[in-house]
């Protein structure tokens, strides 16, 4: 396995009933990595978290995480913390009791156990209800719970699997602060399963995003935005009066094809041909108004977000298997 | 601070406690263990009182007021036992709570040990419910002694029978509905021997179900005891069946245990 690799996977594949969940997947994941996996409902994340943690056994493939293969699963688990997609928490046990149950579990004595449950309860911001039972706690503090829970056991890889489900704004918004402050001070390996793809653009220094089963798109966030979601259309505004001067123009550049912006006279839509770099598309568009006598008043291209991304490679995705 | 994953691996051997305390802490303090034991005295104090009632009807003689007590007593222990093996893992499952113990490092034997340790809690709180009742019913016929001891043995081994029955059937049910059904379901086949006609008990048919049934078998030899006076050694073989059945069952439950997964079934 190359050196600094905190996940590595070989064709990893898991079916329920014969149906297909994850397609030969694989993947390789940097120590020290924050990893947004993005997919639609269904993709298939939460298989793929439980097949990397140890819950699931793939039915072909292999995997190792921190450098552990996946035929010692007692000793990724020593590795790992998961925050569960809708764990649940049990109501009538107080946090800190539950965090030194967990610590416990991976061998840590009664005493270092409670010190461990204590800090990480004042890391995730509970260290004043601590000692409250669970049922009293809101969606966010057992969120918040659940992440420190996944550190007992001072992991490498940290998977948190859709964190934010379910949060108001404010309790997404310290989630996502906690995990960023979790891999920053714990230097670990984050894998964070979210819809949240604005998040992912500001908090991930990588983005996975998952389709039926299979990777459609991987790279650093900004790679992503540009492969995947190259701006295809553009928005070129004129004069009004020269509008049907424009689209002649334009037509006969045989580089754009172009169409009326509705009853908006004062705008055009340009469209990417296939084949076409957007960028040169865009200067030949512009420069063939200019030669023409056209000034334009206003140019943006769209796309170039990760949320485009994630609409043009899910939506290829379903076009290909169409 | 020392990284848990550069520690010495301390296995089953601490998880097990760890699990068994938690269990016992939620079974005992959590507000589950005590009102089943409440209706287990209530259910013996009733009995007793009858029982009690007839002898002074001489209706039933003392040693057959202190079997069928006792008998009732290992029979509803041995159910209450029963209930909480076949919640454990099934109710964890249910309430999602069962993944976060799966990532765990501690086998999964380990896990239903700890378990099955809570569950058998409820037996030995029962018999020790049921001391003081067999003590009033049996004192002045030299029954006391042996009443508790046996009660203590047979008890004992359908409780391990249970609890791995129950534990074995939680950790493949997909819900808690089905374990705790399917459970209660086998329960009540396992008394239905003792429901048969008089004359076929006495056939060779029905001799075998008695003897190979752990709970009849366990239940006629408690009554050879208490009734008849027969020494522990006498009747010996009609502890085979419930012998027997504990090992499969244990077997059984650690061979699922190894396969125990978040979605029930067994998985290979």
């Amino acid at each position: 396995m190359p050196e600094g690799l905190a996940l590595q996977a070989k064709g990893l594949r898991k079916a329920y009933r014969g149906v297909g969940a994850v397609e030969s997947l694989d993947l390789e994941v940097e120590a020290g990595t924050v990893l947004g996996f993005l997919g639609p409902n269904g993709a298939g994340k939460t298989t793929v978290i439980r097949m990397l943690s140890t819950i699931l056994r793939p039915d072909a493939g292999w995997f190792t995480v921190a450098g552990i293969p996946h035929d010692q699963p007692i000793q990724i688990r020593r590795r790992v913390g998961v925050l569960p997609e809708s764990a649940g928490y049990p109501p009538g046990q107080t946090g800190r009791d539950w965090l030194t149950f967990h610590a416990e579990l991976f061998g840590r004595s009664r005493g270092d156990a409670r010190a461990t449950a204590r800090r990480l309860l004042a890391e995730v911001g509970l260290a004043e209800r601590g000692g409250s039972l669970i049922s009293g706690y809101s969606r966010g503090m057992r969120q918040r719970l659940g992440i420190a829970r996944a550190l007992v056991n001072d992991p490498r890889v940290v998977f948190l699997d859709e964190p934010t489900f379910g949060l108001d704004p404010m309790g997404q918004l310290q989630v996502l602060e906690l995990m960023g402050r979790v891999a920053r001070e714990h230097g670990v390996t984050v894998v964070l399963s979210t819809h949240l793809l604005a998040e992912v653009e500001q908090a991930c220094d990588r983005v996975l995003i998952l389709h039926r089963g299979r990777i459609v798109a991987q790279g650093t966030v900004a790679e992503v935005a540009r492969r995947a979601a190259a701006p295809r259309r553009g928005l070129v505004k004129i004069p009004p009066e020269l509008r049907d001067r424009a689209l002649e123009v334009l037509a006969a550049s045989a580089v754009l094809a172009v169409a009326a912006h509705g009853d908006r006279r004062g705008q055009v839509v340009v469209s990417t041909p296939a084949g076409v770099a957007p960028e040169r598309a865009a200067s030949l568009a512009l420069g063939s108004l200019l030669e023409a006598g056209v000034p334009v008043l206003g140019f943006a291209m769209e796309g170039g977000r990760l949320s485009d991304a994630f609409l043009a490679v899910t939506e290829d995705a379903d076009g290909q298997r169409r | 601070m020392a990284s848990v994953d550069d520690r010495p691996i301390q296995e089953g051997r601490h998880a097990w406690r760890v699990v068994a305390g938690r269990e016992l802490g939620d079974l005992w303090l959590g507000g589950r263990g005590l009102p089943l034991l409440l209706a287990y005295t209530l259910l013996l104090s009733v009995t007793s009182y009858l029982v009690a009632t007839n002898q002074g009807l001489n209706f039933l003689e003392q040693r057959e007021a202190v079997s069928l007590t006792l008998q009732v007593g290992v029979a509803v222990g041995a159910l209450l036992v029963l209930l909480g093996a076949a919640d454990s893992v099934s109710g964890e499952r249910e309430r999602g709570t069962l993944e976060s113990l799966l990532l765990s490092p501690a086998p999964r034997r380990a896990l239903l040990i700890g378990k099955a340790v809570a569950a058998l809690s409820l037996w030995a709180a029962a018999w020790i419910v049921s001391v003081p009742y067999v003590w009033y019913l049996g004192r002045g016929v030299g029954v006391v002694g042996v009443a508790v001891a046996s009660s203590l043995a047979v008890g004992s081994l359908l409780a391990l029978f249970l609890v791995g029955y129950g534990l074995a059937i939680s950790t493949i049910a997909s819900s808690n509905r089905v374990s705790l059904s399917v459970s209660l379901f086998v329960l009540l086949a396992l008394y239905a021997p003792t429901q048969m006609p008089t004359a076929m008990q006495y056939s060779w048919i029905g001799e075998l179900l008695l003897r190979v049934d752990p709970f009849t078998a366990g239940l006629r030899y408690l009554g050879k005891l208490i009734i008849n006076g027969h020494g522990p050694g006498q009747d010996a073989v009609w502890l085979v069946g419930p012998t027997v059945a504990v090992v499969v069952v244990t077997a059984a439950a650690l061979i699922l245990a190894d396969r125990l997964n978040l979605h029930g079934g067994v998985q290979t």
